[in-house]
């Protein structure tokens, strides 16, 4: 039964010619936010690539310098695209490319390319996401909202119950009809991005990779299904198709249009995040309150002097066989990078209490639950960036503390002067990034994941046992 | 012989309206029931109380023995129902509709056997292959009539059948009437055509304001005396 009614709905979808051109326009915009979406991150790839191995190789082919002017000189790190960021930019656009790593001091990520573009790009960019997520729900809309609706102004719906058919296995088999109608518009534009993705070398094809794409995959067909269900049963308790449009328009303008910035609204409301500025401020503050590396006259500095003349009993600075001024060095670090990870810390977890108001209000919005889970499985979202900046900060401060060492170690005390051989860089290890895995960012995403599946139980159980409600004579 | 369509005390009240006043009814197989009334009779609720899409707010309808309300799903199986204005899906073909409606009454045929279903009902070949989109009403008064005799269906609902038919798709449709009805089927037909009703009616009813006011043979009587009785019953 609900094979034949579902086979009777894709047919009589596919003929009717003004949903063929509607599909069509939707299906051409989707290759169209593939080859965009594709060419882009072949572009930003490549040039932080090249960045990337430019300040490498001038970092390692550095003039024989002072191990601590070496550290003053610094390196960047660029961020990697991650491989699917094609098909959802995220927040890729709004949060920065590159970290410049130095002594003392952590920088925040910069260049993005809202910074670097017109302000076009605030008012979205054309993605494959931002199709899948707005307007496949509205080809859905405009697909469903009719489906019992109109049957029951033709009277269709009287003749097929007579059949002996239940409106349950009505709605079902309406469901499966437009599943497949839906996944015909959607599956070519996905199939084309896999094989771009799997036939373009640059990038490692790995189990990983695989992963994030079926499950981005998989996430946005639940989210599909969640629409048809919930638009066919909404259909079904009307009596009229131009009301179930309208309800269903307005679903989703509260849906797609106004519950996301809203929540982005309330959250910057009530979760406010210091200025750069103010945060400057109160880092340099606390740092000054400890080891200043370039004063070894500073009180902080003489107990550390007193404490290893005494571990290595001898009575000068000169006389011990390490270098106070490396190991001075090395102490600010630790103390500057203590306080400004700190400070990051607080500054993530307030930027982390704002995005958890969407997060959370995605258990009343599955555009907001897809939304998050898209840009987790395409790597553009704000766990990934923080990762990212969590390792170059790291990187950083290993690769400070690593010429601090040598400054101990290969330099005497007050020796301003020599300059090591540019061969010493050579054998420090270049930045890299690696990116964390699906499961990792999966794991992130987990109330997310249970929002889509809490939608999905509750219209596939309330939304269909609700339709024993409707209205049929 | 056996009954197969009946109703016991039958009342259905819409809010402040009482549309059905306690209905007492019994159809045999092979009988052919044409209920006569005004709009707002009470004739299309009944039948809708037959196919079990309103549920009854006391008394009982019965297909086949089986009480309606208790078996929905049951009594679809003896039953087909042919509306004042069968609508099918515009999009598929005759045959297609066909299909489709037979084969969720648990008929899969094939292509020569719909062919003969539909030709039977009266419908041109030509016109099996193309979309329903293009019939006119009667062609798809007869695609619903296919329908209903290819179910196999012991009780035929049928509600102002042939109201909008030109005279001949109407007598035609008579002829099939009465083919159904000697081969066993029971058909209960809400209509406003009094020479109709003569004409294929075993039985006639005539129902004001949700009452069943009067039953008669229609053997027993000519049309014109039908008219006068029914014209009678309506005030007019």
């Amino acid at each position: 039964m609900v094979k034949s009614i579902a086979k009777k709905e894709f047919i009589s979808t596919l003929r009717d010619s003004r949903f063929v051109a509607l599909s069509v326009i939707v299906l051409l915009l989707l290759l169209a936010a593939t080859m965009v979406g594709l060419h882009s991150y072949q572009t930003l790839q490549e040039e932080r690539e090249v960045a990337q191995q430019t300040v490498n190789e001038q970092f390692a082919n550095s003039a024989d310098r002072h191990p601590h002017r070496m550290a003053h000189y610094g390196s960047y790190a660029f961020r990697p695209k991650s491989s699917i960021s094609f098909l959802d930019f995220g927040m890729d656009s709004y949060t920065g490319a590159s970290v410049y790593m130095e002594a003392h001091r952590q920088n925040s990520a910069n260049f993005s390319q809202a910074q670097q573009s017109s302000s076009l790009i605030r008012f979205g960019e054309m993605t494959v996401a931002f199709v899948l997520q707005m307007l496949i729900p509205l080809l859905i809309i405009f697909l469903c909202f009719g489906a019992f609706t109109q049957e029951k102004e033709t009277g269709t719906l009287t003749i097929l119950l007579s059949q002996g058919v239940s409106l349950q296995q009505v709605a079902w088999a309406k469901i499966a009809g437009y599943s497949k109608v839906v996944l015909l518009v959607v599956a070519p534009a996905l199939v084309l991005a896999s094989l771009l993705l799997f036939g373009r070398g640059g990038f490692e094809l790995n189990g990983d990779l695989y992963s994030r794409l079926l499950l981005f995959m998989l996430f946005y067909l639940l989210y599909f299904f969640i629409f048809i269900v919930l638009s066919v049963v909404l259909s079904a308790l009307h009596q009229r198709s131009s009301t179930a449009l309208v309800t269903l328009l307005g679903i989703w303008i509260l849906f797609c249009v106004i519950t996301p910035k809203a929540t982005a609204n309330l959250g910057a409301t009530l979760y406010t995040t210091p200025t750069k500025a103010q945060m400057d401020v109160e880092v340099h503050e606390e740092v000054a309150k400890g080891v200043d590396g370039h004063n070894s006259g500073d009180e902080r500095a003489e107990a550390i002097k007193q404490e290893l003349l005494q571990t290595y009993g001898v009575a000068t600075l000169e006389e011990l066989p390490i270098n106070f001024d490396g190991v001075l060095m090395a102490v600010g670090e630790e103390h500057s990078s203590k306080v400004y990870q700190e400070h990051f810390d607080e500054l993530t977890a307030i930027f982390q209490k704002q995005n958890n108001i969407s997060v959370f209000a995605g258990l009343l919005n599955p555009y907001l639950a897809v939304r998050h889970l898209s840009m987790g499985m395409a790597g553009s979202d704000f766990s990934h960036y923080i990762h990212f900046q969590n390792k170059a900060e790291q990187y950083r401060y290993n690769q400070s503390q690593e010429l601090n060492h040598i400054q101990a170690t290969k330099l005497k005390y007050g020796d301003k002067e020599t300059r090591l051989s540019g061969d010493t860089w050579k054998n420090l290890k270049p930045f890299q990034y690696e990116a964390p895995g699906a499961g990792w960012a999966l794991s992130n995403h987990s109330i997310s994941l249970v929002a889509l599946l809490l939608w999905l139980g509750l219209v596939c159980t309330l939304g269909i046992r609700l339709i024993g409600y409707s209205k049929i004579a | 012989m056996d009954i197969v369509l009946e109703a016991k005390q039958l009342k259905k009240q819409y809010q402040d309206k009482l549309a059905l006043k306690g209905l007492d009814l019994q159809i045999k197989a092979g009988e052919i029931f044409c209920l006569l009334g005004q709009n707002g009779a009470g004739k299309s609720t009944t039948i809708n109380l037959f196919l079990g899409f309103i549920k009854p707010t006391s008394g009982a309808a019965y297909i086949n023995g089986l009480e309606v309300a208790a078996n929905i799903t049951k009594i679809k199986e003896y039953l087909a129902y042919i509306p004042e204005n069968v609508m099918l899906y515009p999009n598929l073909t005759g045959l297609e509709n066909l299909a489709l409606f037979s084969s969720l009454a648990g008929f899969d045929y094939d292509k020569v056997q719909l062919m003969h279903y539909l030709i039977s009902a009266g419908l041109p070949a030509e016109a099996a292959s193309r979309r329903v989109g293009g019939y006119s009403k009667g062609m798809r008064q007869k695609v619903g009539i296919a329908i209903a005799v290819a179910k196999h269906a012991k009780v035929l609902l049928l509600d102002e059948p042939t109201s909008g038919l030109d005279p001949k798709a109407s007598n035609e449709f008579s002829e099939l009437l009465l083919k159904l009805s000697e081969a066993g089927t029971a058909i209960f037909m809400a209509t406003h055509d009094i020479f109709r009703s003569k004409e294929v009616g075993t039985r006639v009813g005539i129902m004001r304001e949700g009452e069943l006011v009067d039953v008669l043979s229609a053997a027993e009587l000519d049309a014109n005396e039908l008219e006068k009785l029914y014209l009678n019953y309506m005030h007019v």
